[in-house]
């Protein structure tokens, strides 16, 4: 070996590990959205490990509540059985009212549509860099999950979409949050067009609706599915502040319906509103 | 082969603790810095070159978990990884307090450049977690400290019987 790379050989590798890093990040530049190889290769080698240690701790996280459930159980059971009758009275209204235009067959293939058109997901990680920007779930290609598929949280409101990478069992989901994503939306009253795109710090931003536009606080937001991912009629967030200046624009802040606190499990629409509809 | 082994625990048990706390809280991803931990814990032990390439790997494993540019964590932890086995080979890190200093100043240098590169890059601000980010050296230095007596309590014990 030559007596200066002797020398300096400790800085050499640092700078040889800093470069391939470098070399990394500016091979992103092209991709855009979509991750390098090496990227997809680490997720794909370290979110089965993650999916194992999560699962392991619910299993016994699970052992230790049951053991607590038990003694409400009976109240419990009461409250549900109340519940599936209420359901099973909504059902058997909503089957009536689907009579006075199709007939049973298409009826049971609807329904079977409905039930086979979402996944529940467990979420196991979150992103470490910034919270707000996406998040791990344990379903992945093996599920049928691919990308750009909608996010809902257990009481239906948006919560984002798959994004890559997604390997057999995992899949990252960008949130509506994250200061990348939009999401094309209606008030309301359908007044006006915008995009919602996330602060990365937990509210979002309504972009693109004109100073002339009326909108007004306390205004739901809805999916318009005019960005052809999300299908309309979905509930993202509420209006809290609305500001004006000289700009074209108004400056509109919207609180997002899902609760990060409460994301623990999310529903994956496997089917898009057309094949649903 | 056993610093292998070794190496591949650590980043085994730094990918627990920072899925489990994940878990439990996000915001203790924002307080406690673990894969900084065990880079450093490397980098003291075995030296700046161990320390930069581990710093390199526990990086790559952070950034493919989050969204944004791949090689942002790993660059911060590099460099980190490389100046705590450069310092440790100059000064005794060893003792409770110095540790607790050592660790603090490090995860501080690895904050510091993660927000500069990440600033740097994406030409934003960056959530803070309602300032919680910047207690993290603190109480990484401090939970830090305790579990690097931890194990060198161990290793004297088994080292004498």
């Amino acid at each position: 070996m030559p007596l200066f790379l002797k020398i300096k050989k400790k800085p050499i590798i640092l700078f040889s590990l800093i470069f391939f890093q470098l070399v990394l990040i500016s091979l992103q530049v092209p991709l855009g959205d979509e991750q390098t190889y090496f990227e997809k290769a680490i997720f794909f080698v370290f979110s089965p490990v993650q999916h194992g240690i999560t699962s392991f701790f619910q299993k016994i996280g699970n052992l230790w509540e049951n053991y607590f459930y038990l003694w409400n159980a009976q109240d419990q059971n009461q409250k549900m059985r109340e519940e599936i009758f209420a359901l099973r009275e909504e059902n058997s209204l909503l089957r009536y009212t689907l009579q006075n235009f199709k007939n049973e067959k298409e009826i049971e293939d609807y329904l079977s549509r409905i039930h086979q058109s979402f996944l529940i997901a467990s979420v196991i990680g979150v992103d470490a860099s910034n919270i707000y920007k996406s998040i791990i779930v344990n379903k992945g290609t093996l599920n049928g999950v691919k990308k750009n598929m909608v996010v809902l949280d257990k009481y239906g409101n948006l919560v984002g979409r798959v994004i890559g990478p997604i390997s057999l069992k995992e899949a990252r989901v960008q949130l509506i949050t994250d200061n990348e994503s939009g999401v094309s939306v209606l008030p309301q009253d359908k007044s006006a067009v915008g995009v919602v795109t996330g602060d990365a710090k937990g509210m979002c931003f309504l972009k693109y609706v004109l100073a002339t536009q009326e909108i007004s606080e306390g205004e739901e937001v809805m999916t318009s599915g005019f960005d052809s991912i999300f299908f309309s009629g979905i509930k993202v967030g509420k209006v809290v502040s609305i500001t004006s200046d000289t700009s074209l624009f108004k400056k509109i802040i919207v609180r997002p319906y899902f609760d990060f606190g409460e994301l623990d499990h999310v529903a994956i629409l496997t089917l898009n509103s057309k094949e649903i509809f | 082969m056993k610093e292998a082994v070794e190496v591949g625990l650590g980043i085994i048990i730094a990918f627990l603790l920072y899925t489990i706390l994940g878990k439990i809280s996000a915001a203790f991803l924002q307080t406690f810095n673990v894969f900084t931990l065990v880079v450093v814990y490397f980098a003291i032990a075995r030296g700046e070159i161990f320390g930069a390439s581990i710093g390199t790997f526990c990086g790559l494993i952070q950034d493919s978990f989050s969204l944004g540019v791949f090689g942002v964590a790993g660059i911060s932890n590099t460099i980190t990884g490389f100046l705590s086995g450069y310092i440790a080979g100059k000064i005794n890190v060893t003792p409770f307090a110095r540790n607790f200093v050592f660790i603090f100043f490090m995860t501080s240098v690895e904050l510091v450049l993660w927000l500069f590169l990440y600033s740097f890059i994406f030409s934003e601000g960056f959530n803070t977690g309602k300032g919680l980010i910047f207690f993290q050296p603190l109480i990484t230095a401090f939970l830090g400290s305790l579990i690097f007596l931890l194990l060198r309590r161990i290793k004297t014990k088994y080292g004498k019987e």
